[in-house]
This record gives C-alpha cells, structure tokens and sequence, in this order.
C-alpha cells in the first residue's frame, strides 16, 4: 500500500493494533529525483506481510516509529547514515560507519563507485 | 760502517719481533681467545635454533580465515607438533602475528597498536587473499588493499581460503627464515 | 558509583570484532552498547556494478559459517527475476547439501559455545573433527572445503557422485551416535547448567517486539518456520517439526539448536529416499544472461541463523538496488534488553547463545 509521509504514524499504529507486530525491514531505493522507504510488517498470528511505501523528496526527513515497533532503532540508524536521510522525533548516531570522513552517503547514485575515500 | 749497517738491521729486526709479539698471549692465551669466538659461535646457534622451534603465534582471526586457522590447531593438522603452541591473547607473550582475514579502515589503527606491542624479534604471516592484496573487495569503500601498507610482513600465503596444510608449509618457510638457513 | 569497562575489538571470547562498552554498578549490569562496523565492506554496493551471476561469491563470504545458504537464497531470487523453473531432482540435492550444512553450522556453534562457557578446548576439538568430516563430504561434491559457489540458475553445477548415498548414511549413523554422546556430556554437567539456567530470559511478547528471529525466536514459544510457514522447495512433501521451548533462556536456545540438528537427520534420510533419477545440472554461466521478467523480487528463506529475506529492484543486466535482511544483524540488537540485570560473567554465555556472525552484522 502507497501513503503519504504525513500519515505515515497513524496507519501504523493502526496496523500494530489490529495484529500485525512484527517489524521485518525498512529499508530504501534510490530513484534519482526521490527516494522511496519500504517497511515490511508481518502478522505473527495468520503469517500475512503488508508493505507500506512512501516517497521522499530531497531535504524532508522520516518520522520515527519506534514507539510502535522497538526493533525500528538499528534499521532507522542504518538507514540515516547510508542515505543520508534526517530522522525526526529522537537523536541517531552512526551504527557502521562511526569514523566516517567522507562527505556523502555511500549507497546514494551519485556516490562514486569503485572510489577510495582517503581520511584526512 | 759496516758496524752501523749492522746496528740498523738489527734494530729493525727487534722492532718487527716486539710487533709481531704483541698479540702474543702464550699458549694458555691463545686458548681462552679461542674459547670466547667459539662460545659466541654456538650461543647464538643454539639461540637461533630454539627461537625457531617455538614460535608461539597470536590469534587474529578477524572474519572467514579464522575458521581454517581454527581448524589448523585442532586436531587434524595438529600445530602443536611443530611448536606453535597456545594461541595467545596477550602481544606481549607472542612472537607471529597470523593476519587473517580483510582490514577495514576502522580496525587498522588497533592493528598497527597491538603490532607495535609485540617484543622483537617478530614476524608477520599475511594468510588469505584479502590480507595479501585486498582479495575480492578490491573496489570497495572501506576496505585497506592489502596489510602489507601498515606492518612489514615476512611470509604471503595466497588463497581463498588457503588450506590449513598451506599454512604449515608457511611456517615451515618462517621458521628457515629464523633460523638462517633463508639468506635475506 | 557506575565503573565503565571496553570489551575491545580483539578479545579471544568474542564471536568477531566487536566492540562491547558495558556499564556496570558492582557486578551487576546496567547497560550494554555494541559497536559495530569494524568489517563493513559495502556488499551491497558493490552488487550494483556486477552481473547477476558475479556477485554469487559475495554473497558466501556474508555467513562464512554457513555460505551455501548465503548462494541458495541469492541465486533463488535471481530465479524468480527471470522465469527459471528449478528442475525436480536439483530441488532435492539442493535440500540434501542445504541440511548438511545447517548441521555444519550449528556444530561451530557448539564449539564457540562451550568454549566460552569455560571448558577450555574439549567440546571444541570434539565438535570440529565432526564438522570436518561434514566438510570432507561436500568437497566430495562440490571440489571445494568452505566456498562452493554451487548454485547454478536452474539447478546445481555438479551433481551428486555415484556412492554418495551410503558415504552420507554412514556418516549420519556416526552422527547420531555422537550427538547422543554430547547430550550425556552437557546436560549431566553442574557447571554447564548453573552457567546456562535461567541466565539471559527472554518472554515472548518481548522477543516479537524486539524482531529477533531464528532459534532465538523459537526458545522463546513463537512458532515460526521459514520451512513451514512459506514453504520452499520441497519442504511441503517431507515431513519434520519446528522445534519450540517455552523457557527463554540460555538452556532453551542451546536445545533447540540440538534437536534442530536431529530433525535435521532425519530430513537427509527421507529426501534420499524421495530423490528422482535424472538431469539436476543448471545453466552455465555466461556473458549475457537471459532475459529479465520482473521488476521486483522478494525471496525468504530459513538459513541457520534465522529467517534471510533478499529484496532486489532489477535493472536489465545488473541489479538496481539488493537489500539483504540478516538475521545477525537485529538479533545482536536484542543483547541490550536482555543482559540488563545480569551478572557481568553472564553477559558472554548470553552472547554466545544468540549466535551473531560478524561478517553477516556488518555485511
């Protein structure tokens, strides 16, 4: 299912109330003039998976869910540190890449491939 | 004159004599001068051929050639036979560091830290692909290209990964370096 | 008055490189922060400039543990990219090889357990002379000891050798005996429980909030099973039970890996009986591939850490985008809720009983 970012809270919490607790991945492509969030819920009692995206334009951030789903922390901070993306609502630091000197985000298209980023 | 020519020559002749008897110890000398080269010469065989039959390694496994490592010192190819007891924890008791597996720029400097507090003399094994050149992630972000770029290494053990027999071979390589049988 | 300790990134318990800051008031845990990142190395990135079929040996260096699922679950989802159909006697090799190297898996594991436990080496040449002469059986197979890159579009790239089936009874007859023999061993053992028992719980609202999945999912009363729940190849005709505890702790995640490896056996067994005769061999690898029919790609499987997921946006030679779920990845995330109260000697028989691979955190 297709939302927009402004809803993104409230359908959740519908979906968490109504069985589906169990949070699989969110993660993120890169379509060059936006980028587009997945998550992957899945009910534990009839093992039915929703997926649920959204679309970001350049410079707007993400709301946290981690009220909902606790298992949201390692994959927002992943996701904020390889796409660049702002997360709103709580402080993220960095999960794999802590002495990072490079000034993009690595998984973006218009990272080099194949570069070596040399510190200092 | 004849009497001065011959004054002259037998100057000379002491002068030489008392030159060439300066070194001169006697014979209980010429014995202990003897004796000090020839301890020298076997304390340092002796020293250079228990080195190299205990060389005792320090474990480093990092990612997938750590398991041939460990299958290396269990029972099947057993390390033990050769000397290499006991992978230790601790730098200060070891004396090769075995690198294995591939260096990311955020491991590198604990690598060069724990290299620099090893005790001399010591010696470096670079076991795999990725520690010899940077193995299958060549082009990646964050990957050092081989370990040689931070610590001297001393004997390259090519594979993916190698078998455990291949590394024996290494230290049997390492061990003539050692012992000096290797000229380098 | 809390103290600050480092378990620093080379430690000769740790499962890797990883580094633990823990917080301690006493000797009783009051927070635990795992840094990680120490081998990162981009995979994902880097499968965005291969072809399909190159980046098969990336993804084996992932799990280094256990690589055939790492390649099985990949080259499905090239599979479904494009079409292919899996011929019927190559489903069943791929279950037999899959098996034996989950019983491979959880064997290191035992090892790396027992070790940490404190038992100073016994378990741990017990368990790898068993996990060598699994080893042995698939380089009889495939030529190759720990990465086989095997899996072919379509089916295998060699088949099974002509005496396999009485090498590979043999071997599980062995097998049985000596996990007989490391029950006896283990669970008679007053240290071994007192270090285990009620040590690490996890309830089982928890473990669902928290995402963790695999064994550690299982211990804890949730029945869950990649292999039942969406079945995958011919998981539907043989007939095996997921294993469930109750308790949550370190005990119950150390007795489902056993009896995960006993039904493990007995899954061989039937699958050699079940096995067709005929062609088992996949396509060669080549410079063009065949034609890409879907867009987007959504493949699960069961690898022995837990429940792997590949979800690949496909591009006309190479892919677009491959995001790779692991499983050691969010079960790590988990050690901080359930370590808080423990002792601090509790902390490495927790680690240990979660199981993370490093290579497979980082990817």
């Amino acid at each position: 299912m297709k939302i927009e970012r402004e809803e993104l809270i409230e359908r959740l919490r519908e979906l968490s109330n109504s069985g589906y607790n169990y949070l699989v991945k969110i993660t993120a492509v890169d379509y060059i003039d936006h980028l587009e969030v997945i998550y992957f819920i899945r009910n534990m009692q009839n093992k039915k998976e929703e997926h649920v995206r959204l679309d970001l334009k350049d410079g707007e951030s993400l709301p946290t869910v981690i009220e909902i789903y606790k298992s949201a922390d390692y994959y927002e901070r992943e996701l904020s540190e390889m796409f660049g993306i702002a997360i709103e609502g709580r402080e993220v630091k960095r999960l794999l890449l802590e002495k990072w000197d490079g000034l993009e985000a690595p998984l973006r298209k218009s990272f080099p491939w194949g570069s070596d980023y040399k510190s200092g | 004159m004849s009497d001065e020519r011959f004054e002259n020559a037998k100057r000379e002749m002491e002068q030489l004599v008392a030159e060439s008897l300066k070194n001169y110890k006697g014979p209980v000398g010429a014995f202990f001068t003897n004796l000090k080269e020839a301890t020298k010469a076997i304390a340092s065989g002796t020293i250079r051929w228990s080195r190299k039959n205990s060389l005792w390694p320090m474990q480093f496994g990092l990612a997938c050639c750590a398991l041939e490592l460990m299958d290396f010192g269990s029972s099947r190819i057993d390390a033990e036979r050769k000397g290499y007891l006991l992978f230790r924890g601790t730098p200060r008791q070891c004396d090769v560091m075995i690198v294995a597996g591939w260096v990311t720029k955020s491991v590198a400097p604990e690598i060069k830290r724990l290299y620099e507090q090893m005790a001399k003399p010591r010696y470096v094994i670079a076991y795999g692909e990725c520690a010899v050149c940077g193995g299958p992630w060549w082009e990646s972000y964050n990957i050092i290209k081989g370990i040689d770029q931070i610590i001297p290494v001393d004997v390259y053990v090519v594979g993916c990964p190698p078998k455990p027999e291949n590394l024996f071979e290494a230290l049997m390589k390492l061990q003539e370096k050692v012992g000096g049988k290797i000229e380098d | 008055m809390l103290t600050r300790i480092n378990v620093g990134p080379i430690h000769p318990s740790t499962h890797g490189v990883l580094r633990l800051v823990v917080t301690l008031d006493g000797d009783t845990i009051v927070d635990v922060e795992p840094h990680i990142g120490f081998l990162h190395r981009g995979v994902e990135k880097l499968a965005e400039n291969r072809m399909y079929m190159q980046s098969e040996s990336y993804m084996e260096k992932l799990d280094y543990a256990a690589p055939m699922a790492y390649s099985d679950l990949y080259v499905a989802a090239v599979e479904e990219a494009m079409g292919i159909h899996i011929k019927e006697r190559a489903k069943y090799v791929r279950v037999i090889l899959l098996e034996f190297q989950r019983i491979a898996s959880h064997l290191l594991w035992l090892s790396a357990f027992c070790n940490d436990l404190g038992q100073m080496f016994t378990m741990f040449t017990w368990a790898m002379k068993d996990r060598d002469l699994i080893l042995n059986l698939l380089q009889d197979v495939t030529g190759s000891r720990m990465f086989y890159v095997n899996m072919r579009l379509g089916g295998v790239s060699i088949d099974l050798p002509q005496n396999f089936e009485e090498h590979a009874n043999k071997l599980l007859d062995y097998l049985e005996k000596r996990f007989k023999e490391y029950e006896r061993f283990l669970e008679k053992n007053p240290v071994f429980i007192e270090r285990t028992k009620d040590v690490g719980i996890l309830k089982r609202e928890d473990a669902i909030a928290l995402g963790v999945t695999g064994p550690v999912l299982r211990a804890s009363g949730v029945n869950f099973d990649v292999r039942k729940d969406y079945p995958y190849y011919v998981y539907e005709k043989l007939h095996f039970i997921p294993q469930v505890q109750t308790k949550g702790d370190s005990f119950a995640r150390y007795k489902v890996r056993m009896q995960e490896m006993k039904e493990s056996i007995k899954l061989i067994r039937d699958a050699l009986k079940l096995m067709p005769e005929g062609d088992a061999l996949g396509m060669p690898i080549k410079l063009i591939s065949p034609p890409v029919k879907e867009k987007e790609v959504i493949v699960r499987r069961e690898l022995p850490r837990g429940e792997g997921m590949i979800f690949m946006v496909t591009d006309k030679q190479r892919p677009y985008r491959l995001a790779i779920r692991a499983p050691s990845f969010i079960n790590l995330s988990a050690l901080r809720y359930i370590a808080r109260g423990a002792r601090f000697a509790d902390l490495f028989s927790i680690l240990g009983s979660l199981d993370p691979v490093m290579a497979d955190v980082d990817r």
